[in-house]
């Protein structure tokens, strides 16, 4: 064998740093192939993803095949988002709501034009119409509804018949409510972000639609009022009012160290009268309550009540907890578009993953008779009367563009530490809408009682 | 088996034929002359690094600064030239200022408290002779598991309701009077041993000479410290206040991981922000600017370092 000499190992070493070096610069690809679909999802546990990855995965039969790819809830945005930068990412972009980075992303050119397709598929026959409506950005269908999901008022009906009490339907009710549950030593409303910040925004969602109302809610959306209106500042003053007096989560240090599994052990334990939160929370429940965590305890869920004057007892804050796009990458926009129909309109995939894991369904017409016997009555309810309603909130990251969102997030904050006025606050809301609904950035909301 | 390296068959020498006297060497033979001098050949080894170099720092950096004067949204391959428009509105974002008052607290916290243990937990283990192995390895421990289970634990132990917390009434994480301290106390936690270790080997060089002068002199075991110590390992303490000043610029993961920059902000550092803005809020642009202005503090460090190092005349 000839020995190797300086020259060749020098040579060969040069060779192959360089082969490093425009390998790690090159595009990466498909993720290895451009003939499978490729999907990234952010569900809460082992359990969802082996169920996500054999039904809604390994269970389409289309042209291509499709790879599913869990990723933690705290990182899948961002990893998209570099993804996408690099030229990469995965087949079908998924995002929290339309009001988080469905713009930016269509405006990079990243997210594919479905309105083709809408026809074909029947889409609009299939999506609750709102739904669709506040997929689309500058009147064109760029994402589809993957799961909607409102606020409700979760109870522990055991607890209620301790404390004597009952879910409350309106303000006052409500504050008599967490004044009993607190003066008694109960945490009135169990309640935390430690594990997700943005818990923030459910609560601001809740003063704003079910404090100053949905027609207010609407009107500012619209851009016909102001955010800086005196019913939106005392609608969240008054929201902050009751963080301080210690009614969500035990009080507002404990609000923020509180995480998931505490809120659900309080409601669970009986140490928390209620809970505040939405439907996605029916899958995480079932491993505190009732046999899967050892005890007989068990939930309900009632409608959120109203917080303010002059607004509806009963009030869904609709919000599209997910919307999927099509990267404009893939080589087969078609297939991949065919998989997106399946993913979000396979009534019977959906069904049945609603039954077997509470799973939060796309917007699509249900109805109670759709459901087999073994399905759990609570979550029939809700989806039965959901796809009635009429009476609609405005969820933040549904219907507020990405900044303003995030600014309603961060601050919400330093309102309820009493670093921050409610009327600068709302300021800061306006002054953000403002220059992003002058940008075309805010998705198109139905009115209020629209939805028939 | 071995084999006398005498028996070997030698390889014969290899035969070139040298050049005319008269006539100029060839082009190849000036090659490889060139090649057998230190300088090309070192450069070419160096060639892979700094070919890595360019392409994972320098070219990036580069971006980096050219964003920094877009309005760039991270995600795009857009961008359109702002001029100084993001470093203006710096200024006026009280984010930013907080972030950086935020910032220089934890550079000051980790100059002084991190620094102190560290010196004096490496001049009391050098006066030890038994278990100082044992002893520098419990104290490296922490610095080499990862920063998300050090985070991790420590928000366990720190829980208002269950943990350490509950036992002293306070509220470590969730009360924004304290959380910074708190999560300055957990990196601390984390990075002190590692000071130790380094203070460690530097005391080490120092010749046994002096010690024995100074305990002759009758210099209690502080006045050694002061004198002998502290003087002759001044280089290595100032290269680590200088990393330090760097590395708590850059700080960013316990935060992240144990607050979010929470509550109301009480957490922020430059980095967070840079983050928030980069990824929440899709402004590259400005984020980078963010993170230009943190790498001009840092580079006004470590010039400050080296004036002083050539003032000095230190070696290290």
């Amino acid at each position: 064998m000839d020995s190797i000499t300086r020259r060749r190992f020098i040579g060969a070493g040069g060779a192959l740093g360089m082969t490093t070096l425009l390998g790690a610069c090159a595009s990466p690809g498909w993720n290895g192939s451009g003939d499978v679909i490729t999907m990234w999802n952010n569900l809460s546990d082992a359990r969802q993803n082996d169920y996500f990855r054999r039904h809604f995965a390994e269970g389409y039969h289309g042209n291509y095949p499709v790879q599913f790819s869990p990723k933690a809830d705290s990182t899948i945005d961002r990893l998209i988002q570099t993804a996408l930068a690099a030229g990469s990412g995965p087949t079908i972009i998924v995002t929290p709501g339309p009001s988080s980075f469905v713009s930016s992303y269509w405006q990079a050119g990243y997210l594919a034009d479905l309105g083709p397709y809408a026809e074909h598929y029947g889409w609009r026959e299939k999506f609750a119409p709102w739904a669709l409506a506040a997929s689309e950005v500058d009147g064109t269908l760029v994402t589809l509804p993957a799961s909607y999901e409102t606020m409700v008022f979760y109870s522990n009906p055991a607890t209620l018949e301790k404390l004597g009490l009952e879910e409350p339907t309106t303000r006052e009710e409500f504050e008599a409510f967490c004044a009993e549950a607190h003066g008694k030593g109960y945490v009135p409303l169990a309640a935390g972000n430690a594990d997700y910040k943005g818990a923030n925004e459910w609560f601001v969602g809740l003063a704003l639609n079910h404090g100053a109302g949905p027609e207010a809610v609407y009107s500012a959306l619209s851009g016909e009022t102001k955010w800086t209106d005196p019913i939106f500042i005392e609608a969240i003053d008054r929201m902050a009012s009751y963080f301080r007096r210690g009614w969500f989560g035990g009080g507002v240090g404990l609000y923020f160290t509180n995480n998931f599994p505490t809120v659900y052990q309080q409601l669970a334990s009986g140490k928390a009268a209620g809970m505040l939160s939405g439907t996605w929370d029916f899958p995480n429940l079932a491993a505190y309550f009732g046999k899967e965590a050892g005890n007989d305890a068990t939930w309900q869920w009632a409608t959120v009540p109203s917080l303010g004057d002059h607004v509806p007892a009963i009030v869904w804050d609709l919000a599209i907890g997910q919307s999927a796009g099509v990267n404009t990458n893939f080589p087969s926009t078609g297939a991949a578009v065919d998989y997106l129909n399946f993913f979000t309109t396979d009534l019977g995939n959906i069904i049945r993953s609603i039954e077997e894991m509470n799973f939060a369904p796309p917007p699509v017409h249900m109805a109670a008779s759709d459901f087999s016997a073994r399905a759990d009555p609570r979550i029939v309810k809700l989806y039965s009367v959901l796809s009635a309603a009429k009476s609609i909130g405005y969820t933040t990251w549904t219907f507020f563009p990405q900044q303003t969102e995030t600014y309603m997030i961060d601050y919400f904050e330093n309102v309820i530490t009493d670093r921050l006025s409610a009327q600068d606050y709302c300021e800061g809301i306006q002054s953000r809408f403002a220059r992003e609904s002058s940008e075309g950035r805010v998705p198109a909301a139905p009115r209020p009682g629209g939805l028939s | 088996m071995t084999v006398s390296r005498t028996t070997l068959p030698r390889r014969p020498p290899r035969r070139s034929s040298p050049p005319p006297p008269d006539s100029p060497p060839s082009n190849r033979v000036r090659a490889l002359r060139r090649l057998r001098d230190r300088k090309v050949s070192g450069w070419l080894f160096l060639l892979p690094l700094v070919l890595f170099n360019l392409f994972v720092i320098l070219i990036p950096s580069a971006y980096s600064v050219w964003y920094s004067f877009t309005d760039w949204t991270g995600i795009s391959d857009r961008a359109n030239f702002v001029g100084l428009e993001n470093y203006r509105n710096l200024l006026d974002d009280p984010e930013f200022v907080q972030g950086l008052i935020h910032n220089v607290l934890w550079t000051l916290f980790f100059l002084v408290v991190p620094m102190t243990m560290g010196l004096f937990g490496a001049y009391a283990l050098s006066r030890v002779s038994r278990f100082r192995l044992l002893f520098r390895t419990l104290y490296f421990i922490p610095y080499i598991v990862a920063s998300v289970v050090n985070a991790s634990i420590w928000r366990s132990i720190l829980d208002p309701q269950q943990g350490f917390g509950d036992l002293l009434r306070i509220n470590p994480l969730g009360d924004p009077e304290i959380a910074l301290w708190s999560v300055e106390f957990v990196n601390n936690w984390a990075w002190w041993g590692f000071l130790v270790v380094v203070f460690l080997a530097a005391m080490q060089g120092v010749s046994p000479s002096l010690y024995e002068a100074a305990t002759m002199d009758g210099a209690s075991a502080t006045r050694q410290f002061f004198s002998v110590t502290l003087p002759a390992i001044r280089p290595t303490f100032a290269f680590l206040g200088l990393m330090t000043i760097i590395w708590s610029f850059l700080a960013f993961d316990y935060v992240y991981i144990l607050t979010q920059g929470g509550p109301a902000g009480s957490t922020d550092l430059l980095s967070t922000v840079a983050y928030r803005n980069a990824f929440s809020n899709l402004q590259g642009g400005y984020a980078s600017a963010t993170g230009i202005v943190m790498a001009l503090i840092s580079g006004a460090a470590v010039t400050g370092y080296l004036i002083v190092r050539r003032a000095r005349e230190w070696e290290t």
